[in-house]
């Protein structure tokens, strides 16, 4: 079985409770984090940043079920997926 | 022939000139330099061994090992040389005197650990009694072979080194605390150069009743905690060592750094860090001079050396003096930086050394007004006898060479 | 910016000099991780690194003390300082060169003596940052820069080495296996001893260009998965497995280092005091 499924399955949790953000300066653009995120959460920007690179960014953040695994893979200290504010989930 | 007094200035350029009058109540011992290299160290505050025992400098590390627990140090045998001046590094970082001692397959083994330590400016003394080469030599004879490699003690150029050769038991003791100040003052790696002759003889040996007492002559370990940790195109001394360990965030590095310590790949930072680290020693040069000489001037042929060689070399200027001859001599106690200030004489120069590639005569050579004077008087495994000494002073003084000895090498090419 | 880096890590060093793709950073962060869970602050603990990839990328991008040996040297310098500043956590993050090719005598003697350090072995099966050229832990008969036949040489697991020296922590995980490696680092650090982490990771830029024949980001992540788990994508059996978890715990069974010589020295004072020679006796 693969790492990176190309059938995405989310994870079974509620949708829209967490903040996902990307510090796309730092991005390297290895691709990980979408790759790994079972809910589409992220997506290429077509402008390149300071670096050079094709960064990732965050589009669409009402999708994230606070998986973890963006964060987890990320290689580049990039990611940070945190509950929103007054959600009963403390932050895995 | 009858006995005539000679009347010549004696000169010794050196701290312990004044140490050894201020401190009179002690104990008198026979002694070999190993065990006054070993109370030096300790007298300085050195609470950290690591080294790994080779002959000569094994005995260094077996009275370290019973010393240090004594007074709170730590004796570590390393698996090698390297790791036991890394180890020692590690040691002085964490804020901890430290120091290592060895011969010379193993001095040639720290050139890593050289490098790392100087580059980083960390506080230490390193030990090398030298005996004869190349490579193992004869295990139990003397050799002045690391000349040049004390000086250029890692790869890659861009330092300045100091280095420090004693010639008696007594002098060891002194001359390790002097080491261990000077590492201090200049947050560097001083290499005390002695010898198989120096390391393992006997004699009198004078140790200070308390070393508790000695706190007017050593300088303590302080500790720099705020940036910058490197003051990058500053010559300054007495700069505290850095300590890691007391989250003051320092970077200790392997590369070309910036004065927080971390590596960059700027031509700015290349020269700002060389600015220091040769200019911190070259322009405070005077702090480090230290030197011997005995009637320089009149004399027409002076005699060089340093260690053990210099013991039978001032024997045979005295000898040569009583045959008519004016010969001076000139023991050199810091090799590095060069003390090119002393060659400023246009005499004859008979520079004795214990190896037979001529080393210190090539600095003679370039330092001396005519190097067509300069001498050269090789000898390797035996110290030069006085009367080899007198007649080669002779030889040079009235025809202008050395006459044919066995065993003496005086070809510098 | 992930909040953890923001604490532990040194904002000038950031982003690193990491390939993209590279798994040091993952590494990295799975470390911060651990700390964070056992509660330490940026004072309590030394990073200490050396020369290559793991060296390099690593080095200042701690915010606390940290230090960047020579080559292989990084447990000697730790050695000197876990004596002088026994307190700390040591956290020594070295790859396969490193731990496994230059500086194994000190890595076979620091677990010998229990010295009380974590050494975080990050292995990339090869000698990356210059180019690629085969290590003692590069899988047999792989083509890299300097085995272009093939590798010829038996390789290792430095695992196998550390355990038979004494290191009281050993264990081994990958770069696909991130919860795995902060509970391990966390159990590494929470042993006063030596405690030994193997991390295989994936090389895009070199490893993978040669020895896998792609730069491709994913299928090297893959490859990692693979022998982590002894299958590939299409359910085949891989050429090796690696073993993964902790291969021996004996941790805070054995006296550590620093401890030891702080305890001889006790001893020897207290016999002193007894004789009533006092200090210096010599």
């Amino acid at each position: 079985m693969p790492l990176f499924k190309l059938e995405k399955k989310a994870p079974k949790a509620p949708a829209g409770l967490w903040d996902v953000v990307i510090s796309e300066d730092m991005c390297k653009a290895c691709g990980f984090c979408l790759n790994i995120c079972p809910v589409d959460v992220f997506a290429w920007r077509k402008v390149a940043n300071k670096l050079g690179w094709f960064p990732m960014y965050v589009a669409h953040e009402g999708n994230c079920v606070g998986c973890m695994l963006c964060y987890q893979i990320c290689p580049d200290f990039c990611i940070h997926v945190g509950a929103k504010e007054g959600q009963p989930v403390a932050g895995r | 022939m009858a006995v005539t007094e000679i009347a010549l200035t004696e000169r010794l350029v050196a701290p312990w000139a004044e140490w050894a009058k201020q401190y009179r109540e002690g104990r008198r011992l026979l002694e070999a330099g190993t065990y006054a290299l070993t109370e030096g160290a300790i007298a300085a505050g050195c609470r950290v061994f690591a080294g790994y025992p080779i002959t000569p400098a094994t005995d260094i590390a077996e009275y370290m090992s019973k010393r240090l627990p004594q007074v709170g140090g730590y004796y570590m045998q390393a698996e090698d040389e390297l790791a036991g001046m890394h180890m020692c590094a590690g040691a002085s970082l964490g804020g901890l005197k430290a120091m290592t001692a060895t011969s010379g397959p193993g001095f040639t083994l720290m050139h890593d650990a050289y490098g790392w330590a100087i580059t980083n400016e960390i506080p230490l003394v390193v030990v090398d009694a030298m005996r004869v080469g190349p490579i193992s030599g004869i295990t139990g004879a003397p050799g002045q072979g690391e000349f040049y490699v004390a000086r250029y003690c890692s790869h890659g150029g861009n330092i300045e080194t100091i280095v420090l050769s004693p010639n008696s038991v007594q002098e060891s003791f002194w001359l390790t605390i002097d080491a261990f100040n000077l590492a201090e003052r200049f947050r560097t790696v001083v290499t005390i150069l002695t010898d198989q002759v120096i390391s393992d003889m006997f004699e009198d040996l004078f140790l200070p009743r308390d070393y508790a007492e000695l706190g007017g002559i050593v300088v303590p370990r302080r500790h720099n905690l705020t940036m910058p940790f490197y003051p990058l195109n500053s010559d300054a001394m007495d700069v505290p060592p850095n300590i890691v360990g007391k989250g003051t965030g320092v970077c200790v590095s392997a590369y070309t750094h910036t004065e927080e310590g971390y590596d960059i790949e700027a031509m700015e930072a290349q020269w700002a860090q060389t600015y220091r680290l040769v200019n911190k020693i070259r322009h405070h040069r005077e702090e480090i001079l230290r030197y011997e000489a005995v009637g320089l001037e009149d004399a027409e042929v002076i005699a060089v050396a340093y260690g053990a060689a210099s013991r039978t070399v001032k024997t045979g200027v005295l000898e040569a003096r009583r045959r008519g001859v004016k010969a001076g001599f000139l023991r050199l106690i810091s090799l590095w930086p060069f003390a090119d200030e002393l060659f400023g004489r246009d005499a004859r120069y008979l520079v004795c050394e214990l190896n037979y590639d001529g080393q210190l005569v090539r600095e003679v050579m370039r330092a001396a007004p005519d190097k067509r004077k300069v001498h050269f008087m090789g000898k390797s495994g035996e110290l030069h006898t006085v009367a080899e000494v007198a007649a080669a002073l002779e030889g040079v003084a009235r025809r202008d060479r050395i006459p044919e000895l066995p065993y003496i090498w005086t070809e510098v090419r | 910016m992930n909040k953890l880096a923001a604490k532990y890590l040194r904002p000038s060093q950031i982003p690193t000099k990491a390939c993209h793709g590279c798994g040091i950073g993952m590494i990295e962060n799975w470390l911060l991780q651990a700390l964070d869970e056992m509660g330490l602050k940026q004072e309590d603990v030394v990073f200490g690194t050396g020369i290559g990839c793991v060296g390099r990328q690593t080095f200042a991008t701690w915010g606390g003390d940290n230090f960047g040996a020579t080559h292989g040297r990084a447990l000697a310098v730790a050695t000197g300082l876990k004596i002088a500043q026994p307190d700390k956590k040591y956290l020594i993050v070295v790859g396969d060169g490193d731990a496994a090719a230059i500086g194994t005598s000190h890595l076979i003697h620091a677990a010998r003596r229990n010295l009380g350090v974590t050494v975080i072995c990050e292995d990339n099966m090869g000698y990356e940052s210059t180019g690629g050229q085969f290590s003692p832990t590069t899988p047999a008969g792989y083509v890299t820069n300097s085995s272009p036949y093939g590798m010829a040489e038996p390789s290792f697991d430095p695992c196998d080495v550390v355990k038979a020296a004494g290191a009281t922590f050993v264990a081994e995980t990958t770069a696909t296996q991130w919860h795995q490696t902060v509970k391990i680092v966390k159990k590494a650090l929470e042993n006063d001893g030596f405690s030994f982490v193997h991390v295989r990771f994936p090389c895009n830029e070199n490893f993978g260009a040669y020895a896998l024949g792609t730069r491709d980001t994913l299928k090297n992540l893959e490859w990692i998965w693979e022998h982590t788990q002894g299958r590939t994508v299409d359910g085949k059996e891989t050429d090796f497995t690696w073993e993964t978890g902790i291969k021996h715990d004996a941790s805070n069974s054995r006296p550590e280092f620093s401890k030891i010589l702080r305890d001889m020295n006790e001893r020897v004072r207290a016999k002193m005091t007894e004789k009533g020679s006092g200090d210096g006796g010599h």
